[in-house]
This record gives structure tokens, sequence and C-alpha cells, in this order.
């Protein structure tokens, strides 16, 4: 056999193509790792005055009803007054935590206005958000309880003045005819403690009933008058009875305009049977009530 | 013909070896990465392995916490320090400890195929608990690189082969390739 006057002689190569494998293995290991840390939102700390039912792994934060976020931790704050709970928010949620979002915990509650949170009797309670529209923070204090109206934006607000709260509960209604067109979002005392402020909303298709001159009483409890010739009872409604409620008439004649979001009223302990005859022509469009209609989000405010 | 034999020999050590460097690899994510999420009436949870024993030994089951450490964790680790052992001991050549390597081997091969327990149970629990909103469990990416830890092994296994520790009286010194 002739051999090869000048034989290349070529050494294997230095890296063999098997070492392809653990290469692999590196980029598809850094990338679950990668993608798994990607995956997570920024963590945040919410002050709460009471954590009850909130516990760490388990109880989740929801916006419109989606799990946005986990709470990692809850501990006590070091002042041993308040408790921490941080919570891992996932990144698509991440730009809810902003200045001025409030976070409230969602417990299953029953009162005679309502059940609401009743999925919480099942699943625990859970961490509501309401977004905020500032800067980017870490760092929130929790609320007692839910803010008033979830939206904001619906309806409008009025503010009642009165002697005395007389039997009316957050949430009860607010009538006109006997329909259901509001509800009471927050009672206090004013600031030198001389009278009873109640802040009440109208519901968005309702809020051009109220005028500028328009009359509220308070239409809770029952009335009774026994005379000569009988007896009469007067109640709005059983709920009405219960939590208390709210009426308003509205003058017909010359409409004043309609009142601003925010207008101070006088909330009188009982209406006038004439107010009752008004009958002002004011337009306003309510949702329709076929069937056929779209269910919408957002609470239909007269199913009572 | 020697120099071949030696050379694929060797190409034997390279691949196992780069496929138990592979499996390595993927341990770390496979013990990093949560494997399961569960929920249960409302608690939910995401459990790496390690969380997974905590919360069994926590909740008493100290007996199975054990069981499923030395599944998914110990032995895993150990089969992979082994071949690195093995690869380690073949690149040097045939050695005094050839019977002792070659029965590690052995055993080797009897407990790879029943690694997949972490993978088996994960499985099994997300195709049978699916409960809508009472009882849910879910795969997690950990579970991947698990099983992928489990499968590189036994191939780096099945690649090594446990001659190279004995090596034969004519091949116990690498052959010149010129004769």
């Amino acid at each position: 056999m002739k051999s090869l006057d000048n034989p290349k002689v070529s050494r294997a190569t230095a890296l063999p193509l098997v070492w392809v494998v653990p290469l692999l293995a590196l980029i598809i290991g850094g990338w679950m790792v990668v993608r798994e840390y990607l995956d997570h939102g920024p963590e945040i700390t919410i002050e709460f005055a009471d954590a009850s039912g909130v516990e760490a792994g388990k109880t989740i934060l929801e916006y419109k009803g989606v799990a946005v976020g986990e709470v990692q931790s809850v501990g006590l704050k070091n002042d041993l007054n308040a408790v921490v709970v941080q919570v891992r928010l996932s990144k698509d949620a991440a730009a809810l935590a902003c200045e001025g979002a409030q976070f409230w915990i969602v417990h299953p509650q029953i009162d005679f206005s309502g059940v609401r949170g009743l999925d919480t009797l099942v699943s625990g309670a859970y961490l509501a958000i309401k977004p905020g529209s500032g800067s980017p923070i870490t760092d929130f204090k929790g609320m007692g309880e839910p803010p008033p109206t979830q939206n904001k934006e619906e309806g409008r607000a009025f503010v009642l003045q009165s002697d005395r709260l007389g039997g009316i509960t957050t949430g009860a209604p607010v009538y006109f005819r006997e329909m259901k067109v509001g509800a009471v979002e927050t009672s206090q005392l004013s600031d030198d403690s001389t009278r009873v402020l109640v802040r009440i909303r109208i519901y968005t298709p309702y809020v051009d009933l109220v005028r500028t001159n328009t009359k509220f009483w308070n239409a809770g409890g029952l009335s009774l008058k026994v005379g000569l010739f009988g007896a009469e009872i007067n109640t709005t409604s059983i709920e009405s009875l219960v939590v208390g409620g709210i009426a308003f008439a509205t003058p017909e004649g010359e409409l004043a305009p309609p009142a601003a979001d925010g207008a101070q009223f006088t909330l009188l302990d009982q209406g006038e049977k004439d107010w009752l005859k008004w009958q002002p022509k004011i337009s306003i469009h309510p949702p329709e009530i076929t069937p056929a209609s779209p269910v919408h989000g957002g609470e239909i405010p007269f199913v009572h | 013909m020697k120099p071949l034999k030696s050379f694929s020999n060797s190409a034997n050590i390279t691949l196992a070896a780069s496929l138990a460097l592979a499996a390595a690899i993927m341990l770390i994510p496979a013990n990093m990465l949560p494997i399961i999420y569960t929920q249960n009436a409302g608690r939910i949870r995401t459990d790496t392995i390690f969380s997974g024993i905590v919360g069994l030994c926590r909740q008493g089951w100290w007996s199975l916490g054990v069981i499923v450490f030395i599944a998914s964790i110990f032995i895993p680790i150990f089969k992979l320090a082994s071949l690195a052992w093995l690869i380690f001991a073949a690149r040097q050549g045939p050695g005094a400890h050839a019977r002792r390597l070659t029965r590690l081997y052995v055993v080797l091969s009897v407990i790879g195929r029943w690694s997949m327990l972490d993978v088996f149970l994960v499985a099994f629990l997300s195709g049978v608990v699916q409960f809508g909103v009472f009882a849910k469990v879910e795969p997690r990416s950990g579970i991947i690189a698990f099983a992928a830890v489990v499968v590189l092994t036994v191939l780096a296994n099945e690649a090594f082969d446990p001659r190279i520790l004995w090596g034969s009286p004519a091949s116990n010194t690498p052959q010149p390739s010129s004769k």
C-alpha cells in the first residue's frame, strides 16, 4: 500500500459534539429559571390594622375577580400596632400598585341589605385592590373596610345633614317613589359634632332626579298613627324598616337645575304628604328591563 | 482495530460525562422551581420539591416526607455523584476497584427507572384532581426539569460502558497507533 508523502494529521476537535447536550441543558434550565423570575411582579407591603383571615401563601389579591397577587408573609409591625402583609404581584398586574391604590380585606358579609363576599365562605378571605393612578410605589396602607363605592365614576354623591342619624346604616337604600335609586355610603358626625353628615350616592341613570330644590327625608322605620277612625302604619319597605332608608322628592313645575356632585341637602325627619304628589317630568335613561338586553357588569340598581 | 476501539470507549465516556453534566445542570431548576400547584377549598399552594417535603413533615407525615426526600432529592444527587465517580475512575484507566465500581454501576441501573416518583405523582394528581373551585392540581415547570434530570441520568448511565473499568489484558495500556 502506498503511503502518503505528507499525511495530514488532524487532532480530534477540542470540543466533541456531545458537549452540546449540557450547553443545551444550561440554556433551557437558565431560561426556565429566568422566566420564573420574570413572571413575578413587584413585591408590595400593605399595612393593616387587622388582618384576620389573611394567611401567607394562601390568601390572594383579587382585582375584578381575577387573582393578581399572592400573600407571601404576614407579620406584625415593629411597634406591634399593625399587621404588615407582603404581597407578590403577578407581572401583568404590576401597574395596579400605584400611589393612591386602596386595599381592603373581603370577608363574607351578611346583613339585611344584602350578602357580599359569599365566595369567601369557601375560599377564605381575600384582599381586594382599587388601583391608584400615581407613580408606582411599594408601601401601602390597607383600609378597614371597602371604599365607599367601588365604581366611583358611577352616579353622583350628595351629602345630607341631619340632627340625628335616625337608624340609617351604610348601604341603606335611597328611594324615589319607593324605587331604590341609590344607597347610603357613609355617615359621620360633622366637625363640630352638632350634626350628622350622611353621604349618599344616586346611581347613574337617576342622577338628574336630584335638583337643587329636592327634599330628602328619613324613610326608615315605620310610623304609626292611631286615631279615632282607625290606625295607619307607614313604612317604605321591609328593608328600610331594618336598615333605615332615605326618600326624596323633587318639586314639580319649573325644574331647578340638577344638583352638582357633592351638593349638600338637609335630611328631614319626615316627609310631607304633598311631596308625594309632586309629578316632576324629568327624563332619565334607566337600564332596559327586557330580558333580551345583554347583562353588563356592575350593579343593576333597581333589583330590590 | 485497537485504536478505534479505545477511541470509541473514550467517546462513550465523553458522552456519559456530557449527559451527566446536563443532568446536573437541570438539577438546579428542578429544585428551585415549583413543581406543583394545588388548590384545595380555596387554599392555594405552589410547592417546590423541598417545600413539599417540609409540608409533609409539618403535617406529621414523617415517613412520607422521608420517602419523598430519598426518592426526589437524595437519589438524584447520589446517582449523579456516583456517575461522576465512575466516569472519573474510567478516565483514570482500569483500576483495582473494578469489581466494586461495577457493582455500583448495576445499582445505578436498577434504581434509575424508579426515580420518576415525583413525575408520576404530579401527572396522576393533575389528571385526577380537577374539581373546579374545590380542588385543582396543576403541574409547574420544575417537574419538567426534574423529569429531564431523571432521563438524562438514565441516558448517561446507558452511555457508560462498565467494561472500560476492567479493560482487557491487551488494552490495559493504550496502544500506540503505529504498530
